[in-house]
């Protein structure tokens, strides 16, 4: 037992912690769901107390997962899950850089971990993990007996050019930068199922980046770069064909690794097919009511109001750090004066663009890219719409006769369109005049890191620190790490962020969180209107069904009712 | 008759020429250049060079169109002073080019800091690598380079020590990578447009052509029913309409005929969707492709698309035909039969119909290009697989490859329609014939 | 003029056609004072309505005034697509001028090339000169000259070759007259009746064809009301608000009817006349 365990065991008893969040962080360091929940099976629980229906089934045994959930009648086998997704060009999955591309792909390729959808992190293709006192030494134990689809075994060599590939400058991964504590020759394979990493700085979120979603663990022997040339997983589905902008068809493998509730190999379907409806929602909706397709990924909101009342739907919602963040290049004019990027950030009217552009659901942000869904995040006030600070902040810059400014933004995200008419009418009376440039998604997504202006859509991830040194962090030589869009570097961000990262006690990390959320606030070059609620909506016949805050794919354990 | 038809063939293949002109070169000289869009604002220019190399697209425009329509490959041929072959990568869709050996053996070539490898392709698939420096040819200068096939499909001139740099672009990231050791020239291999290879799709890394081939099958399915229904019912309903010229039933058909084409496709596809599909539940709303032969699988989801552009479609046609009817049942020579007391059908059926289709029949052929440009839109909205989605997809994206293709095989179908439409019509009117 | 308008007076339905016009006229010009809010003023307490008192046509999904936005958008209509048509006239009456009274190589190059231009279906030639040039207001007057200026040529030229054989136009050509003088002064007017007709069809396909690229989301930015991009953007709330699609989609069709039966009431007088 990790000797942070009763720490933690203490913190929850004090009502520090949650139980939920007890769970995760027991389950982060290595111990099973589990024998966490045996370990404060007698405590009191806490006022903070979450209801217990929230905190998943116990499992009869150890380890946590893959045991299966039981599912009520018995699942039964076969038949066709037809989803609704973007089929975009893929090759290597560490440069996967949205959470659509990784979905298809993930049920043919696994991750080491799995973060549930209650945020809670268990290993997987890992048997379990074990960090030490100081959390730089992270020793990380392969299951065994897994095979990859074309029969070879999944060993100890797989993981480490996997994780070589994430950190090869060469394939540009966002992994560098998330997992920047790292370095290839730190990496140590101890035998053919223990590998061993060793940090270069304190980090607790080890699983949660395994299971970040460009980390899918490829086959050292096959993979070139180009999954969609080789593509050998160990997950329960082999890749039939990939047609980009079409169809995806994946077909059920024999021998995968899991077995269901009837002690079968999973999965209990036969194919799954991913279907491009193309970016029109209408027909989405259309084929969704009329049977033509079970299940919709990313639902934008606009298909959640259509389908809200339909009785066949069974729609999922998540409360996510999903947001549509507003983005101004610190290296580009006039952003580069903290003063027009806080004028701007002021003429936000953050409830009125939630309850407009996502209608209500979800909650407001406050201009740090940290999200209450966060366990340490720090409760600050959402910053109050005020045009006239915003007004006197930019003549203080130099633009006291007004300011044009071009917003880019990709016309198929209705809701970041809506932020976007909000924001122009808003920030008006301060004497921004703002044109909307909008473009096709795939343009914008060729360029986001590029626009000076623009609004980028960013996925939930469990921790909040995550994201923060995915987006808002430079490396040693001071270069922004690739996904910071914004090119920010704030040295004292940096590392407070790294004592975040190190820091295992919530209150402390809280400490701290306040502290980057207060330099983001007021010198950083984001604005978050809104965390975005979200959804998955499946036809009731589809059994199993779960949601994901971070609307990752997880349908190992999906069967279909007879219709 | 034979000579009309020829000539008429040239003039469409010169047509066909300046079209290809036209296309190749708004997309290759457009404001903002194909790397730039591809690259995005902010890549260096050494950056830009480098990719632009890659791509072929510093060489002069003349050979980049040579290049485009009949291909680079017989050019890299010479080069190399081998035959070059193109192969599916085994189990993919893939293409390799490779250089055949005079033992038949497909070979390629890569650079190890001054080391030419060759790799040859054994009958099972694997590669054999082999060192190959007698390749490398050295002029008075002392230079030594050499022509050979690279694993990216390019061909290429290496030039021994000048370790030329050139980048890769991480895409996702968005950032750059520099390597060395690079060649000094590229050419892009493909075949060329007219040998059916018009080059590899920026959006999905594929060659244009197989994907091409699948979205002509699904919109001539979609265009052709569309077509079959609107021809003869707009034929039928305009010569009802100018025969019964003034009446209430002219005036319905007419008005009714001239809001359905006034209304725009997108606009009526959307309602189609909401009353019949949404609400009444009467036919499904859009079009799912869960396989290649859906469309064989559950036909009925044809009736929106079909529908929208058959309302679309149908006024226009009406129209003319109609217009057409009127004038002819004017003619002196149909006002002679009447007054000879000929019976009505007779009149009509054997001496107006004839002539009255003639006008129609060229306007149906000429609006080929309409029904075209309707498949855009009504392919958008259905969600349907086809070649206008393509088409519009590409150009939203720049996939400059995929849209000078579409285009170019887009164009092919009206102008073939046309010089149908001419034929056809020279045949029905033998007052001009052969002029 | 006086000449049109009696011509239109006399036929019922181009006078019924030109009410239309006529209306859609009447509301771009006086948009300001007919409109009873403002265009882009959203309104976050009314978000998605149906018809009202307050908002006779209802509201759109950021609470802004359906009829507010149907009324300005006829003046966006209603200058870009009257605009890209004197562009497209003005760019294909020369081209047709200089072909057809020039005749010989001139003739057969310029033809040609147009040939090419016209074997486009329209919509294809939008989207690469889009796809080229990148979508706005300007881009949009000259993606429908492009593609309309071949037609007049056609037309424009076919004209000239018939009206380059009349004794006036030999009698100026003895004068001495330049060839410009020949053309402007001499021929086109005497080819101004048929392409009006011509023209007004054009206005009528240009309304159509803004809508279509708006709906494309090659149109205009938001938040300008085009009709097109209306469309394009309430068809996301169909499901919960089918009035913001419906009443633009009413205006397209209203004013492309209009100006169709205009040009064809028009063309009958003028066949008529002559």
């Amino acid at each position: 037992m990790h000797k942070a365990i009763p720490d933690l065991k203490d913190q929850y008893e004090k009502g520090k912690m949650t139980r939920r969040e007890f769970l995760r962080y027991a389950s982060l360091l290595g111990m099973s769901l589990g024998a966490a929940q045996a370990l404060i099976a007698g405590c009191a629980p806490p006022a903070t107390e979450v209801p217990p229906t929230e905190v998943p089934p116990t499992p009869t045994t150890a380890p946590a997962v893959p045991t299966p959930t039981t599912v009520p009648a018995g699942p039964r086998r076969g038949g066709t899950l037809r989803v609704r997704g973007n089929i975009g060009r893929i090759d290597h999955p560490a440069r996967f850089s949205w959470v659509a591309n990784s979905n298809p792909a993930r049920h043919v390729a696994e991750y080491l971990t799995l973060t549930d959808e209650n945020n809670i992190t268990h290993p997987y293709l890992l048997d379990s993990w074990e960090a030490s006192d100081d959390l730089l030494t992270w020793t990380l134990n392969l299951r065994q007996g897994i095979k990859w689809n074309n029969g070879d075994d999944f060993v100890a060599d797989d993981v480490v050019f996997t994780m070589e590939e994430w950190l090869d400058e060469e394939v540009g991964s966002s992994t560098l930068g998330l997992m920047s504590y790292l370095t290839e020759e730190n990496i140590e394979k101890v035998n053919d199922h223990t590998i061993t990493l060793h940090l270069d700085s304190p980090q607790i979120a080890v699983p949660e980046h395994l299971f970040h979603y460009p980390n899918q663990i490829m086959n050292y022997r096959t993979f070139e770069g180009d999954f969609i040339q080789a593509p050998v997983g160990t997950g329960p589905y082999t890749l039939d064909e990939y047609s980009e902008g079409e169809r995806v068809v994946l077909k059920a493998r024999a021998d995968y690794w899991q077995t269901g509730a009837d002690g079968q190999p999973l999965p209990y379907l036969d194919e799954m097919v991913y279907i491009d409806l193309g970016e029109e929602v209408s027909a989405w909706i259309a084929a969704f009511q009329g049977g033509e397709i079970d299940a919709i990924s990313e639902p934008e909101a606009t298909v959640f109001l259509a389908l809200q009342d339909d009785p066949n739907a069974n729609i999922m919602g998540t409360p996510t750090g999903q947001t549509r963040v507003l983005r101004m290049r610190v290296d580009k004019e006039p952003w580069t004066d903290n003063n027009v990027r806080m004028a701007l950030k002021l003429c936000q009217d953050h409830e009125k663009i939630l309850a407009m552009a996502h209608f209500g659901e979800g909650a407001p942000g406050a201009d740090f890219h940290v999200a209450p869904v966060h366990p340490a995040y720090c409760e600050r006030p959402i910053p109050p719409y005020d045009p006239d600070r915003a007004r006197s902040l930019l003549e203080k810059a130099g633009y006291a006769d007004g300011l044009t400014v071009e917003i880019a933004v990709a016309s198929d995200w209705t809701d970041v369109v809506s932020y976007a008419e909000i924001l122009k009418q808003d920030a008006a009376p301060a004497g921004f005049d703002i044109q909307i440039n909008t473009m096709p998604v795939s343009a914008y997504w060729d360029l986001w890191t590029e626009v000076d202006l623009g609004v980028t859509p960013w996925t939930h991830r469990p921790l909040g620190t995550m994201v923060l040194s995915l987006a808002y962090t430079c490396d040693d030589e001071g270069e922004p790490v690739p996904w910071n869009e914004t090119r920010w570097c704030d040295d004292e961000f940096t590392s407070l962020l790294t004592q975040a990262e190190g820091t295992l006690d919530v209150e402390e990390r809280r400490q701290i969180m306040c502290q980057l959320e207060e330099i983001q606030y007021e010198r950083g070059s984001i604005g978050i209107p809104y965390w975005q609620g979200i959804w998955m909506i499946a036809h009731k016949k589809v059994q199993n069904w779960k949601g994901h805050p971070t609307q990752y794919d997880l349908f190992n354990e999906l069967w279909l009712e007879e219709a | 008759m034979a000579n009309f038809i020829v000539r008429r063939l040239l003039t469409m293949l010169l047509t066909m020429f300046i079209v290809s002109i036209f296309i190749f070169a708004l997309a290759e000289i457009a404001p903002g250049n194909v790397a730039r869009n591809i690259l995005g604002a902010f890549a260096t220019p050494e950056q830009e060079a480098s990719f632009r190399e890659q791509l072929g697209l510093n060489q002069p425009l003349h050979i980049r169109y040579i290049n485009w329509l009949v291909g680079s490959d017989w050019r890299a041929s010479r080069l190399i002073g081998m035959p070059l072959t193109r192969i599916k990568k085994p189990g993919t869709d893939f293409y390799q080019w490779w250089a055949v050996d005079e033992d038949g053996t497909l070979v390629r070539w890569k650079l190890e800091e001054e080391d030419l490898i060759a790799l040859r392709r054994q009958t099972d698939g694997t590669v054999e690598e082999s060192l190959d420096n007698d390749r490398w040819q050295t002029d008075e200068e002392g230079v030594s380079r050499a022509w050979g096939v690279d694993t990216h499909n390019h061909a290429v001139m290496w030039e021994k020590g000048s370790g030329e740099t050139y980048w890769m672009r991480a895409k996702a990231a968005g950032w750059w990578v520099e390597k060395s050791g690079g060649p000094r020239t590229y050419i892009p291999l493909q075949k060329g447009m007219l040998r059916g290879d018009p080059g590899q799709s920026v959006q999905t890394g594929r060659p244009v052509a197989d994907t091409l081939a699948r979205r002509i099958q699904n919109s001539a399915i979609l265009a052709g029913i569309a077509f079959a229904i609107v021809m003869p019912l707009a034929l039928v309903l305009g010569l009802i309409a100018g025969l019964n010229e003034g009446k209430p039933t002219d005036r319905i058909l007419s008005v009714a005929g001239l809001i359905t084409t006034s209304t725009p496709e997108f606009a009526t596809g959307i309602f189609l969707i909401l009353i019949l599909a949404s609400w009444l539940k009467l036919v499904p709303g859009a079009t799912v492709f869960g396989s290649e032969r859906a469309i064989f699988e559950n036909p009925k989801m044809l009736i929106l698309p079909v529908l929208t552009l058959t309302l679309i479609e149908l006024g226009y046609v009406l129209r003319i035909t109609r217009a057409s009817m009127v004038e002819v049942m004017r003619e002196p020579y149909i006002r002679t039969a009447f007054i000879k007391g000929l019976p009505y059908s007779r009149i009509v059926f054997k001496h107006a119909i004839r002539n009255a289709l003639m006008a129609p029949i060229t306007v149906i052929m000429l609006h080929v290009n309409w029904l075209i440009g309707g498949i855009v839109v009504v392919e958008a909205i259905f969600g349907f697989p086809g070649l206008g989605k393509y088409l519009y997809e590409s150009a939203l994206y720049k996939d400059i490859f995929a849209i000078e293709a579409g285009a170019m095989v887009m164009v092919f179908f009206a102008v073939g329609t046309q010089l149908v439409a001419d034929i056809v019509y020279t045949f029905l009117n033998p007052r001009i014939r052969y002029a | 003029m006086r000449d049109i308008f009696s011509l239109v007076s006399a036929s019922k339905v181009a006078l019924a056609a030109l009410a239309i016009v006529l209306f859609w006229i009447f509301v771009a010009i006086f948009a300001p004072v007919i409109s009873p809010y403002d265009p882009l003023e959203q309104d976050s307490t009314a978000v998605n309505q149906g018809p009202s008192a307050k908002h006779l046509l209802g509201t759109d999904d950021l609470g802004r005034d359906l009829l507010a936005r149907v009324i300005h958008g006829a003046r966006v209509i209603l200058v870009l697509a009257p605009v890209s048509v004197l562009c497209a006239l003005l760019v294909g009456t020369t081209l047709g001028l200089s072909a057809g009274y020039s005749g010989g190589m001139v003739d057969e190059v310029v033809m040609r090339i147009l040939d090419g231009i016209m074997a486009f279906p329209a919509i294809l030639l939008y989207l690469i000169i889009l796809f080229a040039v990148g979508a706005s207001a300007i881009n949009v007057v000259i993606a429908i000259t492009i593609a309309g200026a071949p037609g007049i040529a056609r037309l424009v030229r076919s004209l000239t070759l018939d009206i380059r054989t009349r004794e006036y136009i030999a009698a100026a050509e003895l004068r001495g007259e330049n060839p410009f003088y020949i053309m402007f002064v001499e021929i086109f007017p005497n080819a101004w009746g048929p392409i009006i007709v011509d023209a007004m069809l054009r206005v009528g396909y240009a309304v159509f064809a803004i809508g279509t690229l708006g709906f494309l989301g090659l149109g205009l930015p938001p938040p300008a009301p085009d009709w097109g991009s209306m469309v394009a953007r309430g068809r996301t709330y169909i499901w919960i608000n089918p009035w913001a699609v419906l009443w633009p989609s009413l205006a397209i069709s209203s004013l492309v009817v209009g100006l169709n039966l205009f040009a064809d009431g028009l063309r009958e007088e003028v066949t008529r006349y002559q």
